[in-house]
């Protein structure tokens, strides 16, 4: 079961790494941080701790819903071109991504050794989820896919968090949603801020300061 | 219980800066709060070296020495940058730059920014070590956009992105020590109070990939260079007091970080390794950021890169990693959030005189503002490490220890280098200094807070200068107890 829904996040991964326009990459990282959550459920069932399931339920709050009705909404506000902007093509992404997964199984197995499959695999994915986020944050040209390859990272280390560790004490990791939540809040006032002076939200045309 | 006093202040001052709308009012309650802030730290620094350490708030809360001493600094930089806000908010209101409700919200997150930073060094759980540098970073990315202006926005946001993501790392960092440790057999836990005892049986391999990562991440944060590219954007846009917190002690909350993971690394026997590393980020950061020195224009992205320069020297000094070096390093943090907060101010004053930050279109601050003129021009000197200010101390130590310890070429690295600092720092300033007045200037007074802020960093710099020369024992043996634990 702990596979198949790995694998899903695994696909939806690749989908945001292809993607070409925001709303298709916003939707992505919503299947994404739904398998997040059924993952923690799944740890929580197997290791019977019951705060896991708060977690869980945390993440369907922030994750799936209330983060991506803020990004749809900022969308909707700006009115701005939906085109992400590719530095890379979706072919060349691809491809690059397959190159991640590679090296994060290397690196993966590095670490723990492959005795333990299960542990290596979710590893592997952890650190290619990592990596694609930073992928997303150079490659793609707005505003936007910056906060989204951010968040991005960000499962990527929970889910190294919840497997390798069995999750941070309680209170850390409610403190750690409440900062992610206000780093999205402040970031989108920021975004707003940049459409209103520059009238755009392309990040590679934010060359004022130099040198 | 000193330190719910340190960390309560700044959260009522926080209330009080909302429900207060008389600004002198606010203004003034903001220096008093922080006067008792710093003398608050001293007594628990004083405390502390007699009991060595303290653990309260449910384990939530620990501090030892090193941590006692951050909170010395920052409240010493948070003290003088409160002074230095009441006249330049209040110039800023009457020049009409900002309404006085954008003076409150000035006033409200300067608060929350030094409890975040208080919060730094106090917390005991590695997690939530992180969660409150992430804290410092997206409270002030408000103050680092707070002029809106193009710039200003723009600086804010790739201060908010780089950083977010170097922390990132920095999490990744922190998880896999947790591994490390959960995989020891001990129970799960990331108190640092919990892990530094028992480090030397933790597993080195994944310990040394875990360290680099939070290297990497905090050290984006630090400012260590090649992650620096933030920095002088977010520095030179901020609003000049934030800019000393910025590079007074922003970095230094995040080399302490550094410092904790470090601490556990050399204690698994790993102390080369750590040496190595910090040597590595030191000198790439000094050879970078005094390319910039020399051919800079903006006076205030000059002292940012200057912030990069000696966040390299106190990089290099934890690594060379004996005593003598680890306590020169931690004299530095003080020696130059004290400096450097001096000439933020300066700039400030000199910014907001010629409303320009380009050097070219600056010269003769000595006619026009003569006390920050003169201020300016010692605190040039003292910054490049001269004698008789404290700089030149720990820098001399520094130096001392790297020929100690047979390391000659990072020894005349350094020296290369600080002398290339120096020379573009004298041929900048000169010309800023001295020279003809522009069309259209003259002489202007300076409110008194500033020139108190001034003199109390003033005294810090000259003092420390005279008393440390006297005083190196007792440095040592602190360094040796920071090692310890």
């Amino acid at each position: 079961m702990q596979g198949i829904i790995l694998f899903v996040f695994l696909v939806s991964t690749y989908l945001m790494v292809i993607a070409k326009r925001i709303p298709a990459l916003i939707s992505s990282f919503r299947y994404q941080s739904l398998c997040l959550a059924a993952i923690t459920i799944i740890i929580a069932l197997t290791q019977h701790e019951p705060y896991l399931y708060i977690i869980a339920g945390l993440l369907f709050a922030l994750k799936v819903s209330l983060i991506p009705y803020i990004l749809y909404r900022i969308i909707r506000k700006i009115n701005v071109n939906e085109d992400l902007g590719l530095f890379v093509n979706p072919q060349l992404s691809m491809l690059w991504a397959l190159a991640f997964t590679y090296l994060s199984w290397v690196f993966a197995s590095f670490l723990v050794g492959t005795n333990n499959a299960m542990l290596t695999i979710t590893l592997a994915i952890a650190f290619f989820v990592v990596l694609s986020g930073i992928f997303l944050m150079i490659f793609r040209m707005t505003a936007l896919s910056q906060i989204i390859g951010l968040l991005v990272m960000e499962n990527g280390i929970f889910l190294l968090a919840s497997t390798v560790s069995g999750g941070m004490p309680f209170f850390v990791e409610i403190a750690i949603f409440f900062d992610v939540l206000v780093s999205v809040l402040i970031m989108g006032f920021f975004i707003y801020r940049i459409n209103k002076l520059f009238t755009h939200i392309d990040v590679n045309k934010l060359s004022r300061l130099k040198g | 219980m000193v330190i719910f006093v340190i960390l309560g202040i700044p959260l009522l001052l926080a209330l009080g800066s909302l429900l207060i709308r008389n600004k002198d009012f606010s203004g003034f309650i903001n220096c008093f709060g922080y006067f008792i802030a710093l003398c608050a730290s001293v007594i628990l620094f004083r405390k502390i070296i007699l009991v060595g350490h303290i653990q309260t708030l449910f384990n939530l809360i620990y501090l030892d020495i090193l941590s006692s001493v951050f909170i010395v600094i920052i409240s010493v930089v948070a003290f003088a940058a409160a002074l230095y806000s009441v006249g330049y908010i209040k110039k800023d209101i009457e020049q009409r730059i900002i309404s006085e409700k954008k003076a409150r919200f000035y006033y409200l997150l300067f608060n929350l920014f030094c409890f975040s930073m208080f919060c730094v060094p106090a917390m005991n759980h590695l997690g939530m070590l992180w969660v409150a540098i992430e804290m410092t970073t997206l409270i002030s990315a408000f103050l680092v956009g707070f002029y809106n202006s193009k710039e200003s926005v723009e600086a804010a946001w790739k201060y908010i992105i780089i950083c977010s993501v170097g922390i990132i790392f920095a999490l990744l960092g922190t998880i896999l020590f947790s591994y490390v440790f959960s995989n020891s057999g001990l129970s799960k836990s990331l108190n640092w109070s919990d892990m530094a005892p028992v480090a030397h049986i933790l597993d080195k391999n994944i310990l040394k990939v875990a360290f680099i990562f939070i290297l990497v991440g905090y050290g984006t944060k630090a400012g260590l260079a090649p992650m620096h590219t933030w920095l002088p954007d977010a520095h030179s846009q901020a609003v000049a007091p934030i800019s000393a917190l910025l590079s007074g002690v922003l970095l230094k909350t995040a080399i302490y970080a550094i410092l904790r993971f470090g601490i556990i690394i050399i204690k698994s026997g790993e102390l080369l390794y750590f040496m190595h590393l910090m040597i590595i980020f030191g000198v790439i950061s000094l050879i970078i950021s005094s390319g910039f020195i020399l051919v800079q224009k903006d006076l205030k992205r000059l002292l940012a890169y200057s912030s990069i320069e000696h966040i390299g020297i106190i990089s290099i000094g934890f690594g060379l990693g004996s005593p003598l070096a680890i306590a020169a390093a931690i004299l530095h943090i003080f020696n130059h959030a004290v400096t450097k907060s001096l000439m933020f101010f300066g700039a400030g004053n000199i910014v907001r005189a010629y409303k320009k930050h380009n050097m070219n279109a600056i010269s003769g601050v000595i006619k026009v503002l003569p006390f920050t003129g003169i201020i300016i021009f010692l605190g040039m000197f003292a910054l490049t490490g001269f004698p008789p200010f404290s700089i030149f101390i720990s820098e001399l130590m520094i130096i001392i220890a790297a020929f100690n310890k047979g390391a000659y070429f990072i020894a005349v690295l350094l020296l290369i280098f600080l002398g290339v600092v120096f020379g573009g720092f004298i041929y900048h300033f000169s010309k800023i200094l001295f020279g003809n007045l522009p069309k259209g200037m003259v002489k202007q007074g300076e409110p008194l807070s500033g020139k108190l802020a001034f003199l109390f960093l003033f005294s810090l710099i000259c003092g420390l200068g005279v008393v440390l020369i006297f005083k190196n024992k007792d440095l040592i043996w602190l360094a040796q107890r920071l090692l310890q634990g």
